[in-house]
């Protein structure tokens, strides 16, 4: 463990830490743009020019390894500094000064370490033509990826990217020197299957995500840290998120699952979280489907589901460890009712973690192993055809989208015998033959965990209240029947997480002890009484949080 | 001084392994091989061998620096890529005398233990290229190379590999990665290419003009060559003289002779008797000299006490009618077409240079203008850049700028400013869409 000094702090790093790392953990901020953690060093930006006592060189903070009792200077340094000045310099010489325009402004680290080192006082001794590519200022390299090779800086990141973590070796450079430009080594298009992220690591505005384009500027989106909902595997996300609209997944960075690396697949289901189709509780009265309150909701729905015989429910592996603690108390135990989780198999999804190991998922559900671990049912497509065939009684569904045999004829049919409820976000077929039809939220409007294939149980935030929640009081009291407040900045409606739902019916039932008031005190029970959750806190489950993650844009949000 | 190196120049068939032999040939080889590898080191480092490549780094010590105990291949790069403006001497060697590179070669991969070698040739060198491919054929057939040479159970394969034709492979780490494929892009350093060099074995690379000393080494001894020249500058050395000069070509000479008897004596003095104005001690890349210090010695301490490096040795002699603008631009150029891109103030200031010397070539300079130069030389060079490709451009054209600003300021006296750019008026065809007039 050498222990060093840089900039008169002292530091202990584990062994091989280089100096950036060093610096950071001593709370000094040494600038880098082709750095990066999890790729291989290739120190050539030389941004990061740090002074060694000791050596008559100035030294890259990238390449040189912490040694014990090297003392380091790094911003007190004047010459790094001059040295650094020169590179920007350098850099700016040829980078276009379109930031007003540029997409990657606010997420930009030429444009912050410009900001933050130099402080308007930047002047360039560059008088010559500015060196550009014409044809290559918005160039479509992929589905996903835009170039603009003028704002390239060279700095390799994404090349790197395609031939390490991605493992395709797609990107290259081609021609040489100044006239260097990134295109695919075959000049076909870019379809890595992680693509993105050679948007998510140009340090400059140089490739950006093309669905993410002028969408949203940098500084006004908001990151809340969740997990992507594609797979198994769950990657650690962030929603960004602005004024209750979804706007992208980045990933947040997880050495165990998903280091820094986000797939295709499951980035751009970010737009379907802002899907809300049904707003309101309905009821079907004759034939047609009344919007209620719901207060009048749960008060029947509790009705209905004591008197159901048999009561069943369709849990799903979409719902987290809390829905689905709840659901399996309150319909399995309180009601003795039966309750399954179907399951399907998808397409295979893959993700590189922190020490280049491949995870490889053909489950698309995020929690199909915190389901097992509750010990709930765990049935395929046959044994939820099954379990729903020759039902009178009560159905309940809590998630229409748990299973695509759902959506059939078959499972419309043995549903129209019985009553059913129903939650659900978006268009589904299941709305035809629901008596209640219940309004889910997304993702982003829900909170809780999700036990991931490798085991890890990771906590995802709300990135925002359902419109209009009344949130509940100290006093206990909580009103399900909301206010319909005429939200500026979102679709009036009355989505609800399931969790919120269902602690509100325990209460209307009678079940006291599910009556709680936040995902927080779910898990505490659940850590309580559940072998699978046994010594496991709220507080500091999942990956790293927004202070901790590897994203080099700590300002937004 | 006799002839060492180019003792077979105007002899017949001079390419010949039957001449070579004849002439003593693959005798350094077959004491080496009795001798075993430490000695063959010992004698190297006694005889104080510099690489002749430019860098001058003791050849002996390099070769010392493989580790010793380590399993597996490692392997031996002879660095045949000659691409330094004005630097033609291992062109010479192999035209002349193949076979004295291919024994060199074999003595060096023997004193590492390496039993494969690589020729990495200059792409433009196709007849070179063939000639060696030639020269190991007989040497194969001869049982010099191959398995078990001479008995001895030490196995030796040589390779011609053949360039693409880039400035930047003749750098020691962008050449192994071009020769395993990949673009030539030199490496971050530490680890040197004696702990990790190609295909991530431990590689030594050796010049064309330092491997063909070593057999003469071995025959003649380490203190043989370390009487040729002066301390810690031993041995014999091939001059590549180009430019303004009465007989331009390659000359053999001791190391530590004046610049002024290799122009005066040995090239007959200034074409046309005009007078020197400066001269490139050891191409292009090192920092220029003018006509007062041509008599510094040509060896590579004296030239760093005086701020320039002998480089390659490829001296290019410029008369007084050159416009050192004229020279600075050309050389600009050239930096800025070979260099490789990777770090940022090669990649920039290479080609930032260039279009500033353009300019004030076309007579439109600044005032500002030689100090901008060199503040981008200055971040450049010493250690700013990768690879020494950033101090190949910089410190040539900061010396030029400092030692004959004289010439850039009359340029600039009578510059005529920049025309303003026009830019493109228009046609007005009525209100636009979209703009709500």
């Amino acid at each position: 463990m050498p222990k060093l000094t840089i900039d008169g702090r002292e530091v202990e790093v584990a062994a091989r830490t280089n100096l950036i790392e060093a610096a950071r953990a001593a709370g000094i901020a040494i600038p880098y743009f082709c750095y990066h953690p999890y790729m291989t060093v290739v120190g050539q930006c030389r941004i990061c020019m740090v002074e060694i006592e000791g050596q008559p060189r100035l030294a890259l903070g990238c390449a040189t390894s912490a040694t014990d009792g090297m003392v380091v200077k790094a911003e007190t340094s004047e010459r790094a500094k001059e040295a650094r000045e020169a590179v920007m310099e350098f850099l700016l010489a040829n980078h276009p000064l379109d930031c007003p325009v540029c997409d990657q402004a606010g997420e930009c680290l030429l444009q912050d370490h410009s900001m933050r080192e130099q402080r308007g006082t930047f002047t360039s001794h560059m008088a010559e033509t500015r060196r550009t590519f014409p044809g290559y200022e918005r160039r479509l390299l992929g589905p996903h990826i835009v170039q603009n090779q003028n704002r390239c800086i060279h700095c390799s990141r994404c090349i790197r990217f395609t031939s390490e973590i991605s493992e395709t070796a797609a990107l290259t450079y081609k021609s040489r020197g100044n006239s260097m430009f990134i295109d695919t080594f075959s000049g076909e298009a870019f379809d890595d299957p992680m693509s993105a992220c050679a948007a998510d690591v140009c340090p400059v505005g140089a490739l950006t995500v093309r669905e993410f384009r002028f969408r949203k500027r940098a500084w006004k989106l908001r990151s809340t840290p969740s997990i992507c909902p594609g797979c198994s595997i769950g990657c650690n996300i962030f929603i960004d998120h602005h004024e209750r609209e979804v706007h992208r997944f980045t990933p947040r960075e997880n050495p165990a699952i998903n280091a820094t690396w986000l797939c295709d697949y499951g980035r751009f289901l970010a737009d379907s979280l802002n899907e809300q189709t049904y707003l309101y509780p309905q009821h079907r009265k004759a034939g047609r489907l009344v919007r209620a309150g719901w207060s009048e909701a749960l008060a029947a729905l509790a009705l209905e589901v004591r008197a159901a015989r048999p009561l069943r429910v369709v849990a799903s592996a979409n719902l987290s460890n809390e829905a689905l603690f709840l659901a399996r108390e309150l319909f399995g135990h309180h009601l003795r009712g039966d309750l399954v989780v179907p399951v399907t198999t998808g397409e295979q999804r893959r993700m590189k973690n922190g020490r280049g190991e491949w995870l490889q998922a053909t489950d698309p559900y995020p929690n199909s192993l915190g389901a097992r671990r509750l010990g709930l049912n765990v049935v395929d497509g046959d044994g939820l055809s099954r379990f729903l065939y020759g039902g009178s009684g009560l159905t309940l569904i809590l998630d229409a989208e748990a299973h695509p045999f759902l959506a059939g004829a078959e499972a419309l049919q043995l549903l129209r015998v019985g009553a059913t409820a129903v939650w659900l976000r978006r268009e589904h077929p299941l709305a035809g033959v629901a008596g209640w039809l219940l309004p889910a939220a997304s993702l982003a409007s829900d909170e809780g965990t999700f036990t991931a294939s490798t085991g890890a149980v990771q906590h995802f935030a709300a990135a925002f209240s359902p419109p209009g929640t009344v949130r509940r009081m100290p006093t206990g009291a909580m009103s399900p029947e909301c206010p319909t407040i005429a939200s500026p900045w979102g679709p009036p409606g009355e989505a609800r997480p399931l969790w919120l739902v269902l602690t509100a019916l325990a209460r209307e039932l009678g079940a006291s002890n599910l009556d709680l008031a936040s995902p927080a005190e779910v898990f505490t029970l659940m850590a309580r009484t559940e072998r699978a959750f046994a010594g496991l806190e709220w507080e500091p489950l999942g990956g790293l949080q927004r202070d901790e993650s590897l994203r080099e844009r700590q300002h937004v949000g | 001084m006799e002839s060492v190196l180019l003792r077979a120049r105007g002899v017949s068939d001079s390419r010949s392994i039957a001449t070579y032999l004849a002439a003593g040939g693959y005798e350094g080889w077959k004491k080496a091989l009795g001798v075993g590898p430490d000695a063959v080191v010992k004698e190297v480092l006694d005889s104080e061998l510099r690489g002749r490549g430019g860098a001058g780094f003791p050849t002996g010590r390099k070769w010392s620096f493989v580790p010793k105990d380590h399993p597996g291949p490692r392997y031996l790069i002879c660095n045949a890529d000659e691409s330094e403006p004005g630097t033609f001497k291992d062109r010479e060697i192999i035209e002349h005398d193949p076979h004295q590179v291919i024994e060199g070669i074999a003595i060096a991969s023997f004193a590492i233990k390496a039993n494969t070698a690589y020729i990495y040739i200059r792409g433009e060198f196709v007849r070179w290229a063939k000639i060696l491919e030639k020269a190991i054929a007989e040497a194969r057939a001869q049982g010099l190379l191959g398995t078990n040479v001479l008995s001895s159970g030490f196995d030796l394969d040589i390779w011609v590999h053949r360039g693409a034709g880039a400035y930047i492979c003749g750098e020691e780490t962008a050449l192994i990665e071009s020769l395993e494929g990949k673009r030539g892009f030199p490496r971050l350093k530490p680890p040197f290419p004696a702990v990790v060099g190609a295909f991530g074995k431990p590689t030594v690379v050796n010049n064309v003009e330092t491997l063909a000393c070593v057999p003469h080494i071995m025959t003649r001894g380490a203190t043989w060559f370390a009487s040729i020249g002066r301390p810690r500058n031993t041995g014999p050395k091939l001059f590549c003289v180009s430019g303004h000069v009465n007989r331009p070509g390659v000359y053999e000479l001791p190391l530590g002779v004046t610049f002024r008897e290799i122009i005066e004596e040995h090239c007959g003095g200034i074409k046309g008797g005009r007078k020197l104005k400066a001269f490139f001690p050891g191409g292009s890349s090192a920092p220029i000299m003018t006509a007062e210090e041509v008599d510094v010695r040509a060896d590579f301490d004296a030239c760093a006490e005086a701020h320039t490096m002998l480089g390659s040795g490829g001296v290019i002699v410029l008369d007084d009618s050159v416009d050192m603008v004229n020279v600075a631009d050309n050389i600009a150029h050239f930096y800025a077409h070979e260099s490789c891109g990777q770090c940022t103030p090669c990649r920039e200031g290479s080609d930032w240079c260039a279009d500033i010397l353009d300019r004030i070539a076309a007579g439109h300079g600044r005032s500002a203008d030689p100090d901008t130069l060199l503040r981008i030389c200055r971040f450049s060079s010493e250690g700013m850049t990768i690879c020494p490709l950033g101090d190949a451009y910089a410190l040539p054209i900061s010396s030029m700028v400092n030692k004959f600003r004289a010439d850039f300021e009359r340029r600039i006296a009578g510059a005529s400013p920049l025309p303003p750019k026009k830019l493109p008026v228009l046609p007005w065809t009525g209100p636009r869409p979209g703009f709500g007039i």
